[in-house]
């Protein structure tokens, strides 16, 4: 188990490097448009990038927000239920997270097999959409995956990996 | 089964997993789905997952949310709130009560840097608790003022709140923003008039600090110029027509990180620190997003939304004893649920009742921000309340509760000043948006 939570983290922290460098890339696309566009020459194509780099940023954060216990959950009743029936809703939680993620990848994966069939890109540049659907897939079976080896955790140990830090 | 009864049962599904503490978005996630699947088919709902969550992922008006949470977050990182709480102390940190009126007023200009009001509460707590600690403020005014004062985070723009609000309703985010800044100014105003009132009836409360001489003060105003030249610059530049907010979420958060180095207030491990914080704050909210797309068509499938309208407006009621009505569950809901969630969760059912009773969407959605503002100090799950127990774990819970109590009654005459006079809000977007 530990060898295998050893991995998880790695990957968790891997998709949290790719969202962290996307957002900063995110961040100078932009300002190279802002200034591109004051010295009369906009960065072409910069709305395509940004657009798809969003996808990067937002679901490369998925896997380590729940590693980190980002989730918001309403916790006023927490103190009024025993420790085993919270424990098990965190359990369960955790299994249904990784269930909806699974279904995200699967819808997404699905509508990609759509955008080849059509042939759609992004607007400028012409980036073929399926690849950023593919990416946003692999990021959701990945936030899946640790999802559910959270559910594991809290099932059989008994462990929040939430508290603790991550693996390297 | 009717969609009305499906539409009932599914809420009720939804109240029990919330409670239970299913996460916000999971729960939306399986009613949205399910609920869809039951009116609409499986088909409808398994196309509906995929288009929404592709289209909100790579939407460029959501941009904005992880640019401005990323100015936040290296902000508070570079400790920009101690030279913005410098500059307030020294004028006004010599009357009674002064230090406490510095951090609402510094509280007020982070708000400008950063759209959430737990980062403004979190940094300002760090600055200004020590502070009123050494000069003998009482615990209960020092923690109140850090825990209130943070809320304006969300109502002075840039704010997330504003954002959300925005995508939830198809509302200007440019307006939003203008619209908040009077109503932001007012209650900061409010808030410094509170301090002095209770260090006016309680001297003890708040003891007046050293005084600063010319030099001091042209010292401090002098620190704190290039965070306020930023603030008007990325602010300003949105209404100048320099650049959209999207831009100007990039343009601010670039020249913060500038800042940062040229002062060597921030490192590049603080930099990547902050930038990891805010994809993980972009997914908790962009997860909430897209599940509030899921369970949206849901409710309006269910058609529930229109059954509320029709037996609210069916009342018989005037105006502003059905606004009434609806902003008094939004602050019993404050005291329960955490604030963006309420508002994911509640918009789909209000907002229609709203643009049909002609309430203005601009104005409205200031009344349920500062509603929201207040949830953050309300008992029993005051979120900001908490973060200044994490600052000051010395203090009991209950002691900041007290302390808060006051500024949550003046949030409220607020209120009551923002309903009775909506030009506050609509002023600013009116006359320069028009």
């Amino acid at each position: 188990m530990q060898a295998t939570r050893l991995i998880a983290d790695r990957l968790i922290n891997l998709s949290a490097i790719i969202g962290s460098v996307g957002l900063m890339a995110e961040m100078g696309i932009i300002l190279t448009d802002v200034i591109g566009r004051a010295a009369g020459v906009p960065l072409y194509g910069s709305q395509d990038l940004v657009t798809m780099t969003m996808v990067f940023v937002v679901f490369s954060g998925m896997a380590i927000c729940d590693r980190t216990g980002g989730h918001i959950a309403i916790d006023v009743f927490e103190r009024f239920f025993s420790n085993r029936f919270n424990r098990a809703i965190d359990a369960l939680s955790a299994a249904l997270g990784a269930i909806i993620f699974l279904a995200i990848a699967w819808t997404v994966y699905e509508s990609a097999k759509l955008s080849i069939m059509l042939n759609l890109a992004t607007n400028l540049l012409d980036l073929p959409k399926v690849w950023f659907q593919w990416a946003l897939c692999a990021l959701a079976v990945m936030t899946s995956l640790g999802m559910a080896l959270r559910a594991v955790e809290l099932g059989f140990s008994g462990r929040d990996v939430r508290h603790d830090g991550l693996m390297r | 089964m009717s969609p009305m009864i499906i539409g009932v049962t599914g809420l009720a599904a939804l109240f029990v997993l919330l409670m239970i503490r299913v996460p916000v978005a999971f729960a939306m996630f399986v009613v949205g789905f399910f609920g869809i699947a039951s009116l609409n088919g499986t088909n409808a709902a398994t196309s509906l997952l995929a288009s929404e969550t592709f289209t909100l992922a790579s939407s460029p008006e959501l941009v904005v949310i992880p640019l401005f949470i990323l100015m936040g977050n290296v902000a508070s990182a570079t400790g920009m709130s101690r030279q913005l709480y410098n500059a307030a102390y020294a004028f006004v940190g010599q009357v009674r009560g002064g230090l406490a009126s510095a951090t609402v007023i510094g509280c007020g200009g982070f708000a400008a840097l950063s759209g959430s009001s737990v980062a403004s509460a979190l940094t300002m707590g760090k600055v200004a608790l020590g502070e009123m600690d050494r000069y003998d403020y009482d615990t209960r005014l020092s923690t109140g003022v850090v825990a209130a004062g943070g809320t304006l985070g969300i109502l002075i723009p840039p704010s997330t709140g504003f954002v959300i609000y925005a995508i939830l309703t198809e509302q200007s985010i440019g307006r939003l923003f203008l619209a908040g800044v009077f109503p932001g100014l007012l209650l900061l105003a409010m808030f410094v008039a509170t301090i002095t009132l209770l260090c006016w009836l309680r001297p003890e409360f708040g003891p007046p600090g050293p005084r600063t001489s010319i030099r001091e003060k042209l010292r401090a105003l002098l620190g704190a110029a290039p965070i306020v030249a930023i603030i008007v610059f990325t602010i300003g530049g949105i209404y100048g027509g320099l650049f959209s907010p999207v831009e100007a979420a990039a343009v601010g958060a670039g020249l913060v990180i500038v800042l940062g180095f040229m002062s060597r207030t921030l490192n590049v491990f603080e930099l990547w620190q902050a930038t990891r914080q805010s994809i993980v704050t972009t997914a908790t909210v962009m997860l909430i997003l897209i599940a509030a797309h899921l369970l949206n068509p849901f409710l309006a499938l269910s058609h529930i939304p229109d059954a509320v309208g029709a037996f609210i407006t069916g009342l018989d009621m005037s105006f502003y004893s059905i606004l009434a009505i609806i902003l008094l569950v939004y602050l019993a809901l404050g005291c329960v649920l955490e604030g963006f969630a309420m508002m994911v969760l509640t918009l789909p059912i209000f907002f229609p009742i709203i643009t049909q009773m002609g309430i203005d969407p601009i104005w409205f959605g200031v009344l349920v921000v500062l509603t929201l503002e207040m949830g953050l100090i309300s008992p029993p799950v005051g979120l900001n309340v908490f973060i200044v127990k994490s600052v000051a774990p010395h203090v009991p819970l209950s002691t900041i509760f007290y302390g808060v109590m006051p500024f949550w009654i003046t949030m409220l005459v607020t209120l009551a000043i923002l309903v009775a006079f909506p030009q506050i809000a609509l002023f600013l977007p009116n006359t320069m948006l028009d």
